[in-house]
Order: structure tokens, then C-alpha cells, then sequence
């Protein structure tokens, strides 16, 4: 019996249509994704561990003006009035020092202003406040490898949609063993047939040398430029996650190296300590302990390729499949 | 019918639990001699860094700094003689004014910093026993993912006890339980009937979704879950399909957050989507009066 007040809605980043999610084997959900209603306890207080909107805050009401900004604009703003108040007006040689002292002061504390909402984005609480935004006119693609079993592709496409739906990533990639899945918006050449996408992007990821990789890798603005060939123009982004299988039977074994996990964000500080925290428990689905379990005699011959391109470029919210 | 009973003492479920823990946004070079990692590395970042170590020094810094320039300008207005008089017909007057605006925007921003921290909530450490139970039935990769579930829950959120019901079976009870009332020292089996007949599961399945009972101790509905630690905090219940449960239990009050609770409807989905492949195989061992 839990007494439901106030139906916080969930965070914009997920969008609002229902997107069936088909299981790419016989065992088909056809059951649409339902949004999950919270309901809260009767004397919530404003302040949770993880700081939502619904505190009281100062706001213009003004749609689309982001009030933590409102420093900056107002440092910009009066740092110019006070550099136009010093050469307009009387002649400079009747400029007391005093008047000096206050717009050297007023200067200071403009540049500061300006700079306070960069600080803002990094205290605890603070949430990514652009909406990610998806690249212009590019398509999306679902591609996976072809022989593999078929609970391990409906792994992985579990795995990247639930990744693409609650990360602010516009594209993942998972590569496992011999298995690959790419989802999302990519920027591989326009002439790639359908077979052909898996193998490229595992010359790329060869070229680059994710496959040695030990440790997650954050870059947290403007990727570098040797990845820019692979994922999509406005990446800003780029969060690298190895999957590592542990050992079984000997804790003495050294982890051993299974594949990686690739996600691109088109904001900057996409993944906060919570958003890499869960990617990590994904990750180790497909490797950690237990991962890549099969039920039952792996069938190699006749696994149809999951593939699906659309062309969108809806902004609010991936179109996922 | 009394739930699945305590089989499978080989599992070794990993016997550290690591808790999550906040770790900095830097990347530890590990340099291997041989097939190490050559590719780009991110640059380390200061300001974050320093930011997210000294939080409560940066939420006041704009206090401090427009307070003290608030206090420099007038000092300086009297030190030159000028009257304090705030009219704008002089430059000076002007130049004030405008640094003294600037002043007060600092010192309301500190002050929204401030209104805006998240208070910590301590944690309530559960009293009860460990335990482990998955009914005995079960092909691997339904276990595997079960305990894969397990682990991410107890290792990202502040879940301390799960208890997974699917078509009237106990799958799973881990983590933490009560002491049963017969047997002093055994954790306390789920009584899936009494469980299936109450409120709160009705409730649950009827909605279709998410519940999350933020503070347990408010709600009268919490006899129903006798299985839980008694201060068990916050609870989480969320439908799998139209016919099983997971009772996810945590340390604090109001612990899990909304995008932990995202996360664990996703989860809940695939645990739905892969245990209904169990009940398809299974023959039918659940009869239930009407």
C-alpha cells in the first residue's frame, strides 16, 4: 500500500513515445515499454542525494534561458558598462585613482562571474543541463556480428539499448570475444554494404588499439582526433570500458582481457560517477564472472544479421529500435 | 508453498562486496611492456578535479568574494573622500554601482550553491543474516544472470537484500534477511502465498509498474515483508511482466536515486524477458486455489 502524491516525471532525456523493443530471436516481447510512475513518500523534503528540479529554485521563467548562466551574462554585461563608463564621459585626465581602484575591482569580479557557472558544473548535484543533441542528417545504424549465439545477440541488443536510453551517449559500441554490436550514429562511409560493417569497424578498432586496453578511459571534452574517423561529427564525449573476464576457478589468474565497451556523447561531462558506475556493472554482464553463458549448443550457420537503418533526426530523443 | 530452498553451495558468488565508491575523473596509466594500450589517452582534468574534492570551499567562495568586494568598494569611497551617496551622476558613482551589482550577483549565486546541497543521509547498517537462496531449478544462464543482477545492484546502489517472485516462486532471496521467528539463527524463508495475497504485490502488478517506498518505516504495508531486515530503509518494488516481483531493499532513506530507479526497471525487464523463457520450459509445478 504506498501512498503516492506527487508523480515526479522522469528525466527529459528519455523519450516520450514507446519504443517496442523486439527481441531479435523466436522469443519475442510484445509487451511496449512502459514508463515508470514514481511514487514518492508523503514528506519528501526537497533535498535528495542526487539533486532533482523540483527544489525550490531562482528562475526567470523565461523557456530556454538556463539561469545558472545568468552570472556570466551578467559579468559580460556590466563589465562592458564599466568599460564604457571609463571612456565616455568625462576626459581621462580627470580619472581619480579611486575610480581606478573600484573598475579595476568591478573588472575582477566580472571575469569572475563569468567564470563561476564553469564551476557550478562540477559541485555535487549538478546536472548536465544541454540536452544532447544528434548529429545533422546522419543515420543511425544496429548492426551485430553474424555467428554468434542467440542469447548473446539478445544480450547485446539489451545491452545497447538500455546504454543509448539512459546514458547520454548518442552511439555505443560493444565488442566481446568475436562478437561485435554497433548502435546508434556512426560516421562509417556511405557505400558500406550490410556485411561489411562489422569488419570495418574492426579494422578500426585495430588500427586505434582498443582491444589492449585495462582501464576505463574517460575523455571527458573533444576526443581526440585519432577516433574522430569512427564516430560521428559533434562528439565531445568519449567513454571506454574494458570488459574483463575474471577468472573461475584460480584467483591467482591475472584478468583476462574479452573486449571493450565504447560510448560517444555529443555533450561534454556526459557520464557522471553513478552513470560510469553502471556501465561498468554492464560491462561485466558480458564478461565479469558469469558472462556469455549459452543455453545450449551454439548454432553457427544460418543466424540471420540484425540490421536496421534509419534516417532521423528527431531532437528529443534517439529513435532507438 | 513455501519457497525454493538453499542449494548450490558451489556457487562462489564474489566474496568482497565492493561498494560504490566515488573515484575521480582521472585514468591511471597502466604501462605494460608488451601489447599495452597505445592509442590516445584523455588529458587529465584539474579544474573538475579540484572542484569535486574541495565542494563545500567552492559552494561559498561567491559569498566570500562579493562580501568582501561589497565591503571594498564603500571602504574605498570613504578612504577618498567621496560621500557615500549612491546617485550615478558621476563616473565614480557609476563605476560603483556597477561593481556593487556585480557583488550582489556573486553573493545570491553563492547562496543558491548553497541552498542546493545534497545532504548526506547516513547509512543504517541492516540487522539480519546474510543469505543466499536461488531455486534450485534453474538453467545457468538464468542464474548467471540473476547473480549478475545481484552484483550490480549491491555494488552501484544502496540495495542491501534482493527478492525475486515469479509465478509463485521464490527465485531468489539474497543479501540480507530477518532471522526466522523458529529457527534462531537461519534467515527467514518468504512466504511467496501470504506475499501474493497482500496489498502491496497486488498493487504493484496491477499498476504495471515502478513503486519505490522511499522510507520505509512510514508505511503500514511494510508488514508484508516480514523477510526484510526490520530496519531496512528503503524499498523498491518493481513488476517483472504481470507475474513475478523484485523486492530490492536498501540502507538509506530516499538511497536510490531516479536514475538507479530507470536502471533497475530496465533490469527488471530483461530479469522478466528471461525468466519467462524458464516458466516456458518448466512444466507447471504451481497450483494455486482459487
Amino acid at each position: 500500500m504506498s501512498s503516492g502524491t506527487a508523480v515526479r516525471p522522469l528525466s527529459p532525456l528519455i523519450p516520450l513515445s514507446r519504443p517496442k523493443f523486439n527481441f531479435p530471436s523466436k522469443f519475442t516481447i510484445n509487451k511496449p515499454f512502459s514508463l515508470a510512475k514514481i511514487c514518492c513518500s508523503q514528506n519528501s523534503t526537497p533535498e535528495h542525494q542526487q539533486v532533482n528540479l523540483s527544489v525550490l529554485r531562482f528562475t526567470l521563467g523565461i523557456p530556454g534561458l538556463d539561469e545558472s548562466y545568468l552570472p556570466r551574462y551578467i559579468g559580460y554585461a556590466f563589465g562592458t558598462l564599466l568599460v564604457l563608463n571609463h571612456f565616455v564621459g568625462l576626459d581621462s585626465s580627470s580619472i581619480t585613482p579611486a575610480q581606478l581602484r573600484t573598475e579595476v575591482l568591478g573588472l575582477s569580479l566580472a571575469a569572475f562571474s563569468a567564470v563561476v557557472p564553469y564551476l557550478g558544473k562540477f559541485l555535487k548535484g549538478a546536472s548536465p543541463r544541454d540536452q544532447k543533441s544528434l548529429p545533422e542528417g546522419a543515420e543511425q545504424i544496429f548492426a551485430m556480428s553474424q555467428d554468434i549465439a542467440d542469447n548473446m545477440k539478445e544480450d547485446l541488443a539489451w545491452g545497447t539499448y538500455i546504454l543509448l536510453r539512459n546514458t547520454n551517449s548518442i552511439s555505443v559500441l560493444i565488442s566481446v570475444q568475436d562478437a561485435l554490436c554497433v548502435r546508434g550514429y556512426w560516421n562509417t562511409p556511405k557505400d558500406l554494404s550490410k556485411e561489411n560493417i562489422p569488419d570495418w569497424f574492426r579494422e578500426q578498432i585495430k588500427k586505434i588499439g582498443f582491444s589492449n586496453l585495462k582501464d576505463t578511459m574517460y575523455f571527458q571534452q573533444a576526443a581526440d582526433s585519432e577516433l574522430k574517423e569512427m564516430v560521428p561529427e559533434g562528439t565531445r564525449s568519449l567513454l571506454v570500458q574494458p570488459i574483463l573476464r575474471a577468472p573461475r576457478l584460480s584467483p591467482n589468474q591475472t584478468e583476462k582481457r574479452e573486449g571493450f565497451l565504447l560510448l560517444a556523447s555529443s555533450i561534454d561531462y556526459a557520464y557522471t560517477d553513478k552513470d560510469k558506475a553502471w556501465i561498468a556493472a554492464i560491462a561485466n554482464k558480458f564478461g565479469g564472472f558469469w558472462g556469455g553463458l549459452s543455453w545450449g549448443p551454439k548454432d553457427v550457420k544460418g543466424m540471420p544479421e540484425i540490421m536496421v537503418k534509419l534516417r532521423g533526426s528527431r531532437l528529443d530523443g534517439v529513435q532507438v529500435v | 508453498m513455501e519457497a525454493g530452498t538453499l542449494l548450490r553451495s558451489a556457487v562462489p558468488l564474489s566474496p568482497t562486496r565492493r561498494r560504490f565508491v566515488s573515484r575521480p575523473n582521472s585514468v591511471r596509466a597502466s604501462l605494460s611492456p608488451r601489447g599495452g594500450y597505445q592509442g590516445p589517452r584523455p588529458k587529465r582534468e584539474w579544474v573538475a578535479d579540484w572542484v569535486s574534492k574541495n565542494d563545500d570551499f567552492v559552494r561559498s567562495l561567491p559569498i566570500y568574494v562579493g562580501g568582501a568586494s561589497l565591503f571594498a568598494v564603500l571602504f574605498n569611497r570613504t578612504v577618498s573622500g567621496i560621500a557615500p551617496v549612491a546617485d550615478a551622476s558621476s563616473s565614480q558613482s557609476r563605476a560603483d554601482l556597477l561593481t556593487l551589482g556585480l557583488a550582489v550577483t556573486n553573493i545570491l549565486n553563492g547562496l543558491v550553491w548553497l541552498s542546493i546541497r545534497p545532504k548526506s543521509i547516513s547509512v543504517v547498517n541492516p540487522n539480519g543474516v546474510e543469505c543466499q537462496r536461488i531455486y534450485h531449478d534453474l538453467p545457468d544462464p538464468v542464474i548467471s544472470e540473476l547473480i549478475w543482477a545481484w552484483e550490480s545492484l549491491s555494488d552501484v546502489t544502496c540495495c542491501r537484500s534482493l527478492v525475486v517472485i515469479y509465478d509463485g516462486i521464490c527465485i531468489l532471496q539474497i543479501g540480507f534477511a530477518d532471522i526466522s521467528n523458529s529457527n534462531g539463527s537461519e534467515p527467514m524463508v518468504v512466504d511467496t502465498d501470504k506475499l501474493m495475497k497482500g496489498s502491496l504485490y497486488n498493487g504493484v502488478l496491477k499498476s504495471g509498474s515502478q513503486s519505490y517506498l522511499a522510507n520505509l518505516a512510514l508505511y503500514p504495508g511494510k508488514s508484508e515483508l516480514p523477510f526484510l531486515p526490520s530496519n531496512t530503509q528503503a524499498v523498491i518494488l518493481q513488476p517483472l511482466g504481470d507475474k513475478g516481483i523484485a523486492i530490492v531493499g536498501g540502507d538509506t532513506i530516499r538511497g536510490f536515486t531516479s536514475s538507479d530507479q530507470v536502471w533497475i526497471t530496465l533490469i527488471g525487464e530483461k530479469l522478466d524477458a528471461t525468466l519467462a523463457k524458464v516458466v516456458y520450459r518448466m512444466p507447471l509445478t504451481v497450483q494455486e486455489g482459487i
